[in-house]
């Protein structure tokens, strides 16, 4: 079978837009996963009695349980008790709710970073603790969490793969529907290595040259 | 519940195929991870680009793009593959890569004068490889090889897609089933379910990875190779 190059390109502009869903999915959940990760960060530090608890427990449930799994309880599971999503809505929430657990754990890694004296030093000042965390603590934190903050992005990028599994027509969807359709295989097999690969390769070497700028004060 | 109880043989059957899935993928990971991780230690310099070449390729795409490539075009080659081999493979693909970069951490972390040692009495390279640097680099991959077995349990999910009747297909059936035959769809405390038992498997891996860790720490050798989490692979 050989490689049919004007077939892929007569599929480029469905890829195309295949692309432009996993990217705005992806958009969409990583800014929210963020959110989640600074929220939750927060509450394990203060230490509030019950909250801090639920975000422990919320980051340990979600570790260590399969995202595909997950995806299937918020797409097919919620809708029987009352909660009812859009497709791409359960997709973004998915993903959110797999990547916050992660960059829960990345904030919060930042913030055992930044030194107690400053703490102190807010305190002495007469910060509250939740003056100090959006003042101090949690710029601080995220400068020194950002790597593993991206990292975490970029793995969500690549598990917007499983969406397709709910049937959300994002690149892989798109890809994979055609080679059901058509019965070609090599052509949207190869777009579909060489999308995913341009784009986290491009990311991490992103990441890299940006962990190398925010390292430049530390280095001698 | 009466429903989870009504369907505890297919459950079985499907938590079966999960373990076994699991099981086969470590094996082969393990050996794909041990040949890969040593020959990334090795002076050559095209064999460290060879096996990081690997290594990125298949920790970069995504691994349900990996499995559903190798169960969708493998009858291209002429190959049909059943779904419980195609989704083995694809996971075993893909755990050698993780495997092999614990094992290069775990070489690298023998400090360097054991070589050195090694060399100066005489042995051969496999001999320093297998009397000195594998030994001592077991323990300290402990830890991360247990935590990538959680992340290769909640893996094998993925074969549902495929029509591999692991734990997560079992759980679709049973909703299936109930659906059509007695007109209620328990979706929500199915999968509910299916998480919690996933829950339980991979919090005791963790905790153990964990305990490891401490155990490790203890000895004074410091756990060089962190296990490996979902997010970063």
């Amino acid at each position: 079978m050989e490689f049919d190059v004007p077939y892929l390109i007569r599929h480029l502009p469905a890829l195309g837009r295949g692309l432009a869903l996993t990217i705005q999915v992806s958009a969409l959940a990583i800014v929210l996963s963020v959110f989640v990760g600074l929220v939750g960060a927060s509450l394990r530090v203060m230490r509030f009695p019950v909250l801090s608890q639920a975000a422990a427990a919320y980051v340990e449930f979600i570790r260590n349980t399969p995202l595909l799994v997950q995806l299937f309880f918020v797409f097919f599971g919620l809708p029987t008790v009352g909660l009812t999503l859009s497709l791409f809505w359960s997709g973004v929430f998915a993903l959110t709710l797999w990547a916050g657990a992660f960059q829960i754990e990345n904030v919060r890694g930042g913030l055992a970073s930044v030194s107690p004296g400053l703490n102190e030093a807010a305190r002495a000042l007469g910060l509250s603790k939740g003056q100090y965390l959006r003042f101090v603590g949690l710029p601080l934190a995220v400068r020194v969490g950002l790597p593993s903050i991206l990292n975490t992005s970029v793995s969500l990028i690549k598990n917007s793969a499983y969406l397709s599994a709910i049937g959300l027509q994002e690149l892989t969807g798109v890809a994979f529907d055609r080679i059901a359709i058509d019965f070609r295989a090599f052509e949207m097999l190869s777009v579909l290595l060489a999308g995913y690969l341009s784009v986290v390769l491009t990311l991490s070497a992103a990441v890299r040259a940006f962990e190398y700028r925010l390292q430049a004060p530390f280095r001698r | 519940m009466t429903l989870i109880l009504e369907n505890l043989a297919l459950f079985w059957i499907g938590l079966r195929t999960t373990l076994l899935l699991a099981f086969f993928t470590l094996v082969a990971s393990t050996v794909i991870g041990v040949v890969l991780g040593v020959l990334a230690t090795f002076p050559a310099r095209f064999l460290r680009i060879l096996v990081a070449l690997y290594v990125e390729t298949f920790r970069d795409i995504p691994l349900i793009v990996t499995i559903f490539t190798i169960f969708f075009g493998a009858p291209f080659l002429g190959v049909p593959l059943q779904p419980f081999p195609a989704v083995a493979l694809g996971l075993s693909l893909w755990g050698g890569a993780n495997a092999a970069e614990i094992v290069r951490g775990g070489i690298q972390a023998v400090a360097s004068g054991q070589t050195d040692a090694a060399r100066a009495l005489g042995l051969r390279r496999w001999q320093i490889y297998r009397l000195v640097l594998l030994p001592q680099a077991v323990r300290s991959v402990l830890p991360a090889f247990t935590g990538l077995l959680a992340l290769i349990v909640q893996s094998t999910s993925l074969g549902a897609l495929v029509g591999a009747t692991e734990f997560l297909k079992a759980g679709g059936l049973v909703i299936e089933r109930s659906t059509v035959m007695l007109g209620i769809n328990p979706a929500f405390q199915i999968y509910g379910f299916v998480l919690l038992v996933y829950f339980s498997i991979c919090s005791v891996l963790t905790a153990l990875s964990r305990r490891l860790e401490v155990r490790l720490a203890a000895t004074g050798q410091r756990a060089v190779v962190t296990p490996p989490d979902a997010a970063s692979i």
